[in-house]
């Protein structure tokens, strides 16, 4: 099974300018953990996620209402294809101890693989890609 | 398998009193994405570092004047240590939660069972509460 068969084609997004705030209120809305931080002509600069904001801003006593995306975000995005093999992608994941990979096709960013994506068509994928994890308890 | 086979028993815990930013700080130093909610012995609710990104940062409000207690999840979902792990997987996937807190019989905290723990023990079971959950991007 190829990643494009089970992968998120909805990808939301920010610009890296936004500020943490109008970032958060659009996670919270959304009901998402996760954004992809995408310029003007939909280049991949990195992601930001609701734990970025709270543990790595707030934390440190960031003003949310002036800190931007972009000084918080990760750049450092582990990706896959959307044409490789879900062995393969979740073998990136246990790699890199991770629960989620950006999907490229062309170059652009066509969509995420999450763990949760990999449960649907795997459970032995999905369970290893657990084990292997960075624990966050 | 029973849960105090797999579960975690480090439980890293704040008060109700302290600021969300002390909390978030915690959160950041000790590498947690939760922490217990104290008030003595006695478990009063969760705080996770989303809470903190949706209903401090994403409402404007500042989380070194916000308390713990005004934001956190009281309606805790548990389970006891010497249930099966497929008990608690049921738990889970009923409550829509990805962690359990695991109390005994006075009540007291005696660890976390999270969907990474449950892995640990079977890759099935782990897979399907990430199935059967909200799904989270």
């Amino acid at each position: 099974m190829k990643v494009r068969d089970i992968m998120t084609t909805k990808v939301e997004s920010i610009e890296p300018t936004a500020v943490l705030r109008k970032a958060a209120r659009k996670m919270s809305e959304l009901n998402i953990g996760s954004m992809a931080v995408v310029d003007d002509d939909g280049k991949l600069l990195g992601i930001i996620t609701d734990r970025d904001i709270s543990v790595y801003a707030i934390a440190m006593g960031r003003n949310p209402q002036d800190t931007e995306v972009q000084k918080v975000m990760t750049r450092d995005v582990a990706t896959c294809l959307a044409d490789q093999d879900i062995s393969d992608a979740a073998t990136i994941m246990q790699q890199q101890h991770i629960r989620r990979l950006a999907v490229m096709d062309n170059n652009l960013l066509s969509g995420f693989l999450s763990v949760d994506d990999l449960a649907k068509a795997s459970s032995d994928l999905a369970g290893a890609v657990l084990v292997a994890a960075t624990p966050i308890h | 398998m029973k849960v105090n086979e797999i579960m975690n028993t480090k439980v890293q815990s704040t008060t109700p009193l302290a600021t969300t930013k002390e909390a978030a700080r915690q959160m950041h130093d000790i590498h947690v994405g939760c922490l217990t909610v104290m008030e003595g012995e006695r478990l009063v609710g969760i705080l996770t570092d989303r809470d903190i990104c949706c209903k401090v940062t994403a409402t404007g409000r500042d989380a070194g004047f916000t308390k713990v207690h005004e934001i956190m999840t009281t309606d805790v979902a548990t389970c006891f240590p010497e249930q099966g792990v497929e008990e608690a997987a049921e738990i889970m996937m009923k409550a829509q939660v990805r962690r359990l807190a695991v109390v005994d019989h006075d009540s007291r905290i005696t660890g976390f069972l999270s969907v990474d723990d449950l892995a640990r023990a079977s890759h099935q079971l782990a897979s399907s509460v990430l199935e059967s959950s909200t799904t989270y991007h």
